[in-house]
């Protein structure tokens, strides 16, 4: 007849009371879950969507962001050719991002398109087909949606059109490529349709070849650790350009989500302080139905040490049990309430808000367990102060 | 005989609307080992004011309580706990069971409290439950059973860890004559069988059968 075992069998004693209490305490730490996996998950998520293909540098046009404007590099191949020839870097490849047309009968179906050197790419992982040779006229990958949207597949031809001619109205003359494979591009939307092929390619396309345009230059370093002194020497080399590390980028994204972090301490706080009080409320008022037994074990000798341990166990007990419940109620809103967040356009459909970190939840989890056990000192404190006598005589009459 | 317990000059006053309430005016007393004695005297007159002054439980205004030659406002209030735990057995009028529990449980639950291992503590509480003649019912809960076999466990409990003396209040007040009778005779039993008891009681067949009688009158013995 340990403690533990006598505070399940109270509660037992009680299940409606208990079961309100279960699910509050359950709600309440769905939403401390939530909102720890909230704080640090989006960070996690952007730095495992940048280094889904292990590159750790980013160069980009001066005073921008991958992707974050129009701007773009000019002479990027000398750049990439250049980056090569480091000994310390493994692959370097330049990304223009632009958006273009592909002819379907007399309509025009707008598309992203991805132009990329296949031997350096950080953008997709193929799922069918074949990958892009280096090379001009390679071809072209297409993502599911794109496919859709063209009702095309692997070994169709596309016609593809670059600039239109604001006078007209009609495409410049376009260029035909043949669907070589089916890719999932990392950094698309839902629903993005998304085409690639070699740089040069998009290149002819969209501007004039001679002026050599990229919107990035990604760049992979044989090993993590020298990213930093890398970084610090390549500024030093293109001071044309920004050169980030992921890590950079990271910060610099952490930065922004400072309210996003903010909110989930907040909202997380709050839940853990419903949590302390739902139980202290509860075990105040079974400790005050239960004087009578309390002065009662009091007088034949049962230590106020134990009456405490009592009322504690009880506590771990709520806290346990409900804090359990509450894992599987937060993962699941969290997985629905992503869903939801990712549907946004202009998200990365990889991207994930709510990150399950074991470290985080593992602190979340013993943070709960040491409110939610300390939420019940005052009733213990109640119950370790009932006078015996007074409190047998009043129960006696 | 050696005194068991020992009262001298006990005093209690209660505090009550700015006036003072003499519960005991001076109680003088001796219980040997093996008695049985009977408090009786009309309400109010001090009779539960000085169980629980016997028993540890509350503690006097002036003059001292002995048991087994232990003073015991010289303890600490920890030692006293454990001097009721393991030295004093109590009887209640309303059982105060706990009713989570079964009768074998409450009746383990103050040796769990004195440290006596599992199993030989699940032995002692069958074999007091079969002394009060509750061999049947030992995995009732509490609340699954009547008042005289509530009272019963209860006098189980009050002797696990084998207590000089057993103290209870108006045992069978909450019973009716015939149940109320059962837990006579087990007193009896109990006291043939060398248990020292001091009961207070308005059953005028307790106080017969009992060796001893005192009787209290406005906070005092009166001879
Ligand atoms: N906590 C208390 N506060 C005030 N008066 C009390 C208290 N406890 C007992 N008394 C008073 O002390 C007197 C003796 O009470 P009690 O010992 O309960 O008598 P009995 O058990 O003989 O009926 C009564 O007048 C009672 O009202
Ligand atoms: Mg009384």
């Amino acid at each position: 007849m340990t403690g533990a075992a006598w505070a399940v069998k109270r509660l037992a004693r009680q299940p409606l009371r208990t079961g309100l209490s279960l699910a509050g305490i359950a709600v309440a730490a769905a939403m401390l879950l939530d909102m720890v996996m909230l704080s640090g998950g989006i960070d996690r998520s952007f730095s495992d969507l940048l280094l889904g293909r292990g590159y750790q540098m980013r160069l980009t046009p001066k005073g921008t962001l991958p992707f974050d404007t129009e701007a773009t590099i000019r002479g990027a191949s000398a750049i990439v050719a250049a980056l090569r020839r480091e000994p310390a870097l493994e692959a370097a490849g330049a990304v223009l991002g632009t958006s273009l047309y592909a002819r379907r009968g007399d309509s025009l179906i707008t598309l992203f398109a991805y132009g990329l050197q296949p031997e350096a790419q950080s953008l997709y992982q193929l799922q069918a087909g074949r990958d892009l040779a280096s090379g001009a006229g390679a071809g072209v990958l297409l993502s599911e949606p794109a496919a859709r949207l063209l009702g095309a597949g692997i070994g169709d031809t596309l016609t593809l059109v670059g600039r239109l001619d604001p006078q007209v109205v009609t495409a410049a003359a376009g260029r035909r490529l043949v669907v070589r494979g089916m890719v999932r591009w990392l950094y698309d939307y839902r629903g993005q349709p998304s085409v690639g092929m070699v740089l040069s390619d998009l290149q002819r396309l969209s501007s004039s070849p001679a002026e050599d345009r990229a919107s990035m230059i990604v760049v992979k370093a044989r090993q993590d650790s020298a990213v930093p002194g890398l970084v610090t020497a390549l500024r030093r080399r293109f001071p044309s350009v920004e050169v980030s590390s992921v890590a950079d980028l990271v910060a610099t994204f952490h930065e922004r989500l400072v309210y996003f972090r903010q909110l989930s301490y907040i909202l997380g706080s709050m839940s853990l302080i419903v949590t302390v009080l739902l139980i202290a409320t509860l075990l105040t008022i079974a400790v005050g139905e239960r004087l009578g037994e309390i002065a009662t074990l009091r007088a034949i000798g049962v230590s106020r040490r134990t009456v405490v341990g009592q009322v504690l166990a009880e506590g771990t007990a709520l806290t346990i049990v409900g804090g359990g419940l509450g894992i599987g109620l937060g993962l699941a809103t969290a997985r629905y309430l992503d869903a939801i967040l990712t549907s946004f356009p202009g998200l990365p459909a990889a991207f994930s808000f709510f990150v399950p970190r074991a470290g985080a939840l593992a602190f979340a989890a013993l943070v709960l367990l040491l409110t939610g056990s300390l939420a019940g000192l005052y009733p213990a404190w109640l119950a370790a102060r009932t006078p015996i006598a007074a409190t047998l005589r009043a129960e006696a009459t | 005989m050696t005194p068991t317990l020992i009262a001298r000059d006990l005093r209690k006053d209660y505090p009550m609307n700015g006036e003072t309430v003499h519960a005991l005016r001076g109680v003088s007393l001796r219980v040997d080992s093996g008695d049985y004695a009977a408090i009786v005297g009309p309400s109010g007159s001090g009779k539960s004011t000085l169980l629980q002054l016997l028993g540890g439980i509350d503690t006097p205004t002036a003059g001292a309580v002995e048991l087994s030659g232990t003073r015991l406002d010289a303890l600490s209030d920890r030692e006293l706990t454990r001097l009721r735990l393991t030295r004093l057995g109590f009887v209640f009028q309303r059982f105060h069971l706990l009713p989570v529990l079964t009768a074998r449980e409450n009746v383990e639950l103050p040796m769990a409290e004195a440290g006596v291992r599992g199993p030989e503590r699940r032995v002692r509480a069958r074999e007091l439950l079969d002394y009060v003649g509750l061999a049947q019912r030992e995995n009732h809960r509490a609340t699954q059973l009547s008042g005289g076999e509530m009272q019963r466990v209860a006098i189980a409990r009050a002797l696990a860890n084998r207590p000089a003396v057993v103290l209870a209040d108006e045992p069978t007040g909450e019973l009716d004559a015939a149940t109320g009778r059962e837990i006579l005779d087990l007193f009896l039993r109990l006291n043939r069988d060398g248990t020292t008891l001091v009961v207070v009681t308005h059953d005028d067949r307790l106080a017969a059968e009992a060796g001893r009688v005192i009787h209290m009158l406005d906070g005092a013995i009166r001879d």
